[in-house]
């Protein structure tokens, strides 16, 4: 027998005998630990202060307008209700939820938070397992409602730190920011929480304070977190994130070096490590550090044969482009004709193109690269110039829900969409009264995430339309600047200028002719060759 | 002179698409990377087998050595192996029925020799669109000195071989070699091996 299913059947025995003993005694205990109460000085205490009445608890489920009427009990014909209500029932509910079986544990424990008073011992233990039953069942949604509850209504404070470590889990899932972020993380009293979870959420009340400009208080909340924990990371990264967004001039070079230092911290995931050697990256771009840009670009760690990200090919090809390396930058912007990178919305890429070709004095492919945005975003220009509604324009729609607030709008959504019809497979199982709670719930949760979802992307959406505007005007400068060209008189006797030097093969590198198939552990290593049509006067 | 026309005609249009794919999209694009696996000193174990043999067929254990001037150079320095045959139908019924004598049969005991290896081919595959595996093809030239059952016998060997690379350390190596074995009577003894290679020292 595995150490987890010992650990759940001695659960499942423990329970058994607590709640007996819980009968005979009256005294709260924990089902999960199986903890005696007076090792639990919390426990011993009084219990939390407890709502005054269920139906009045904030999110209490429709359903619980009509528990007291008892010919409301038979309409709910499947199974649950028709077992008495009472600490049997619990154990029932326990017994199955340990055995492996949720779904059969999930109605009974409804029918138990349904029927008992809030002021019940086992009421928040029944909301607990009642949320991880659902939680694996795949309805993390539903689940995370009860967790929340549990984080608000504070009936147990035994219960309350297993919900929270819970609630964290779900959050790194798509997941409701407004109930967990907010409401329930970032309102906490903290006072009496285990550490690892009161560093959670002191880092989000943190991230709160953060987003509504007060650093002050926020340094606050992040002065408590644990030094060399993985909150204090994080935090730093916020922290320095925010004072990014905020110092417009004058960058102080310490930002840097703590953005570097950040980069290397193993406290913090790999993306975030990424994150923060972007933003390096960017800085050093700033302040014309071209070639530390390079060496930062170069640092971001991909996983093995991942296509890695568009904007980061872009932003490397810039850097290349001022450093002079324009081939390189070509290279790189072979790289972003990938399939992998053909729905991103990358204006810049047709701009920086022609920049190249005008630059080895193509002319002609200049411009046909620059019109090559105007062409393949016409619909979308269009549809800016006619004031449509560019929610729903194709290309910026996808440009603005594949990053930010608007892509964990999104998320958040799809997650509902598939939760909702996951539920639909329960009907049966659930029985009237929780499969119709349940579907109040996501209906009211969907709506809610929609609202929210089209307000984040009307506003995402006005951003990538500038963007699209704005390479559209240097598409006309272009156009412009390169008809000047065509025209321009050659000087007699005047000389192609001599050829920018390219990288000679070393004798360990080997050379793929590109045709027109991608590679993606290649897609790093493109580079372009095109000789110079340049005279000396006008040459680079 | 119509026919030559008609196909100038065929000929021009296609020329005139080629320039017109050159002037929209001029320059060439090339994927250079860093050379993912390198030899130097080359540790080699095998199982191979000596197929074609009518009245045996002969398995072996094989040891080899070698050493790798360049990515496409390398010196097979040594190698080695001592064969276990076992005897067909056919030679079993030529004993038993036609009192053939066991010594009749030239049969491969062990031999050695030494090669050139050549490695014009390097390339990577997709397996399944999940991952790569690089490889490279090569051609040997050496010679062998076979211990026949009743005669020292040397040999010229030309071999065609496939190494995978499992690792920086870890190579595996098909091939496939036919020694021309000069005596009174030439013939052929073909090998069939399969080879783990070990590689110390790369650089790479």
């Amino acid at each position: 027998m595995s150490s987890k299913a010992f650990v759940r059947n001695s659960l499942v025995l423990l329970s058994c005998v607590l709640a007996a003993g819980t009968a005979r005694a009256g005294k709260g205990t924990d089902p999960v630990t199986g903890e005696a109460p007076p090792d639990d000085p919390v426990a011993d205490e009084a219990p939390a202060p407890l709502p005054p009445a269920k139906p009045g608890a904030g999110a209490a489920p429709p359903a619980a307008a009509t528990k007291s009427e008892p010919e409301a009990e038979p309409e709910g014909a499947a199974a649950p209700q028709q077992h008495q209500v009472g600490p049997k029932l619990f154990d029932e509910a326990l017994q199955d939820y340990f055995q492996g079986r949720p779904k059969e544990a999930a109605p009974k424990l409804f029918a138990f938070t349904e029927s008992v008073s809030p002021t019940d011992e086992n009421y928040a233990w029944a909301q607990f397992f009642l949320a991880r039953s659902l939680v694996d069942l795949g309805l993390r949604h539903a689940g995370a409602v009860y967790l929340a509850r549990i984080a608000r209504e504070r009936s147990n404070p035994a219960v309350l730190p297993k919900a929270l470590d819970e609630l964290r889990g779900l959050a790194d899932l798509p997941h409701d920011e407004e109930m967990i972020d907010n409401q329930v993380f970032g309102s906490l009293d903290l006072g009496f929480l285990p550490e690892e979870t009161a560093g959670f959420a002191h880092y989000q009340q943190g991230l709160v304070d953060l987003k509504v400009g007060n650093e002050r208080w926020a340094n606050t909340h992040f002065a408590k977190l644990t030094e060399g924990s993985a909150e204090a990371s994080r935090a730093r990264f916020a922290l320095l994130v925010t004072r990014l967004k905020t110092t417009k001039r004058d960058l102080p070079k310490e930002m840097i070096d703590e953005f570097l230092e950040l980069s290397k911290d193993p406290k913090l995931t790999q993306d975030s490590r990424n994150e923060s050697m972007l933003a390096v990256a960017r800085l050093r771009y700033e302040q014309k550090d071209f070639n530390g840009a390079l060496e930062a670009y170069a640092s971001v760690k991909l996983p093995m044969l991942d296509p890695g990200r568009a904007a980061l090919y872009l932003e490397e090809a810039w850097t290349r482009y001022q450093l002079g390396q324009i081939h390189a930058a070509m290279g790189i912007l072979t790289t972003l004709d990938a399939p992998s990178f053909r729905d991103e919305f990358l204006p810049d890429k047709y701009i920086l193109r022609s920049f190249i070709y005008r630059d080895l004095c193509h002319y002609l492919p200049a411009k046909r690269a620059a019109k090559e945005l105007t062409r393949r975003f016409a619909e979308s220009l269009e549809a800016i110039h006619e004031r449509e509604d560019l929610a729903q324009d194709v290309r910026l729609r996808r440009a603005a829900i594949s990053h930010g607030a608007t892509k964990r709008a999104e998320k958040f959504l799809e997650s509902l969409d598939l939760e909702g019809e996951r539920l639909g497979r329960y009907a049966g199982s659930f029985g009237d009264r929780l499969f119709a709670y349940l579907t109040k719930l996501y209906d009211l949760a969907h709506a809610e995430s929609a609202r929210i979802f089209q307000v984040r992307l009307r506003e995402s959406v006005r951003v990538e339309a500038d963007k699209l505007l704005r390479a559209a005007e240097q598409v006309r400068l272009m156009e412009y600047e390169v008809g000047l060209k065509l025209y321009e008189r050659v000087k007699k006797g005047a000389k192609l200028v001599s050829e920018i030097k390219e990288d000679q093969l070393t004798p360990t590198q080997v050379r793929y002719h590109f045709v027109n198939e991608y590679w993606n552990d290649e897609l790093r290593n493109y580079r372009f060759s095109l000789k110079s049509r340049c005279i000396e006067e006008t040459g680079r | 002179m119509r026919k030559a026309l008609l196909g100038l005609m065929l000929v021009v249009p296609t020329l005139a698409v080629a320039q017109s794919e050159e002037l929209e999209n001029p320059g060439t694009v090339a994927a250079v990377q860093e050379r993912a696996f390198r030899m130097n000193h080359e540790l080699v174990l095998g199982l191979g087998a000596l197929p074609l043999d009518a009245f045996y067929k002969g398995y072996y254990g094989h040891l080899a050595y070698a050493f790798h001037f360049s990515d496409s150079f390398a010196w097979q320095v040594i190698r080695g192996a001592y064969t276990y045959n076992v005897n067909t139908g056919l030679r079993d019924q030529l004993e038993r029925d036609f009192g053939v004598v066991p010594t009749a049969f030239e049969e491969v005991q062990y031999f050695v020799g030494t090669d050139i290896m050549w490695s014009p081919l390097y390339g990577k595959s997709a397996v399944l669109n999940s991952s790569v595996l690089f490889s490279e093809t090569y051609l040997l030239l050496g010679g062998s000195v076979f211990k026949l059952t009743n005669h020292f016998r040397p040999a010229v060997n030309l071999g065609l071989g496939v190494r995978l690379f499992q690792s920086k350390y870890l190579s595996f190596r098909l091939e496939g070699t036919n020694d021309f074995v000069i005596s009174d009577k030439p013939f052929n003894i073909i090998t069939l091996q399969l080879e783990a290679a070990v590689n110390f020292g790369a650089t790479e």
